[in-house]
């Protein structure tokens, strides 16, 4: 008998690649959505979202001069004990994610929308503000970006600008 | 171990439920311990300062309550309460206040992080202790063998169907059949990129590579025809999630699954 539970258990899984269904959303369902798994890791190449910001003193003409844009891309080195404890990788990890997460908000906005009403945006218009005050001290302003990089295997082949903030003075 | 095919290989009930509760409080508490680490990153000058992200929270009564959770003193109160609990579940076993408290605090965590921290690990950490649940609550009604079967087919069917689809979607895609998927992701990974004289870089070997793990995550449904196959899926398992840490750092993704060992080789036994 468990047999055919585990056959009909396969042909469920079959079809539920085969036959898409409606994707609900709602603010809880977000929040809770470790209920609801997705197992489909890493299964297309497509644009990335990467967070670039820039920072700027005022010169001495009060003129804004501008650093180079850098980006917020997470990197670490490998460690094997980081199989047991590895807090920095894991906050990159989430930074990225919520990066994407900012990235699929404004994919999903509607056309005119203010991004700045999003609370991704908020939060990494104030984790680029921390970052850059700690590099900068005498910056006076900022401005991020959201570029969206498409790579092959030798390396970035196209990239385009999806968002940039307006220049937005330090707090 | 009797390798005679004829003969089921079966895991224990007893053994299975130490096993599971081990490696989930394992599992548990290196994240925990983690989160701990990362609290700084939580606070005013974090990236995931509440004051900004408790705006997701989309009641004021629960934004209320979860401004109070939330507070520095408040949540280190609860990670060490978990950490204590996970201990406690190592050394005792599970039992229903103490899985309750898990599920619940879990819960709580993952709304700190914005629903989900590390995607799959939470999806898989969360499937685990559904399944101590479900045992846990089942047998609070007088049906304890019941309670920890419903648990472990829970957490097998979720996670054979974690490999399966993931090999599955993959198989679908071009660029994975061709091996360049792979060398796409390893090079954007947190780790990346690759260096220039990696052999992933050269075409048949990536492609060799994917088509191994496809190959492999699409057969896991037939783990579950014997126990020792069951053993040596699990092995392959770890070796593929050890990779997956090397290269990606999901060290969680590593103990998260691992967690859901002892009920595949339980269940493949049954069969």
């Amino acid at each position: 008998m468990t047999s055919y539970w585990v056959i009909g258990y396969l042909v469920l899984l079959l079809l539920t690649l085969i036959f898409k269904t409606p994707v609900v959303r709602g603010p809880w369902l977000f929040l809770l959505r470790s209920f609801f798994p997705n197992w489909k890791f890493f299964h297309a190449v497509g644009y990335v979202p990467y967070l670039y910001a820039r920072a700027s003193s005022l010169s001495s003409t009060g003129k804004l001069v501008w650093h180079e844009w850098q980006s917020f891309y997470p990197r670490t080195p490998q460690n094997i004990w980081q199989l047991f404890h590895n807090p920095v990788t894991n906050l990159g990890l989430a930074q990225q994610n919520l990066i994407d997460h900012f990235w699929a908000d404004l994919h999903d906005a509607p056309e005119g929308f203010d991004p700045r009403n999003l609370v991704t945006y908020k939060m990494l218009a104030h984790f680029v503000e921390v970052t850059l005050r700690e590099q900068y001290p005498q910056a006076s302003h900022l401005q991020f970006e959201l570029r969206m990089l498409l790579d092959n295997t030798s390396g970035t082949v196209h990239t385009h600008v999806m968002m940039t903030s307006p220049v937005i003075a330090f707090s | 171990m009797n390798w005679d095919m004829s003969v089921p290989y079966v895991l224990s009930t007893v053994d299975a439920i130490h096993a599971l509760e081990l490696l989930f409080a394992l599992s548990a508490g290196i994240q925990t311990l983690e989160y701990w680490r990362m609290r700084p990153a939580l606070q005013s000058r974090g990236l995931w300062t509440w004051q900004i992200q408790g705006q997701d929270i989309p009641h004021a009564a629960a934004r209320k309550f979860f401004d109070f959770l939330f507070t520095n003193t408040a949540l280190s109160v609860l990670l060490v309460a978990r950490f204590i609990s996970l201990i406690a579940l190592a050394l005792q076993g599970a039992n229903l206040p103490n899985v309750s408290f898990l599920f619940l605090s879990n819960i709580a965590v993952l709304i700190r992080w914005r629903g989900a921290f590390n995607g799959g690990s939470d999806f898989m950490t969360l499937v685990v202790l559904t399944g101590l649940m479900i045992s846990q609550w089942v047998g609070y009604f007088g049906y304890s063998e019941l309670g920890w079967q419903a648990c472990f087919w829970y957490i097998t069917i979720q996670s054979i169907t974690s490999y399966f689809v993931s090999g599955a979607v993959k198989l679908l895609r071009p660029e994975w059949r061709n091996g360049s998927a792979m060398t796409i992701f390893l090079n954007a990974a947190i780790h990346g990129p690759l260096s220039k004289t990696h052999p992933l870089h050269t075409p048949w070997l990536a492609a060799l590579g994917s088509w191994t793990f496809i190959l492999w995550e699409c057969a896991s449904p037939l783990a579950l025809l014997d126990g020792r196959l069951a053993l040596i899926f699990c092995a392959i398992a770890a070796f593929f999630h050890f990779l997956v840490f090397w290269f990606f750092g999901l060290n969680r993704f590593f103990w998260a699954w691992a967690a859901s060992f002892p009920a595949i080789v339980w269940c493949a036994g049954q069969l």
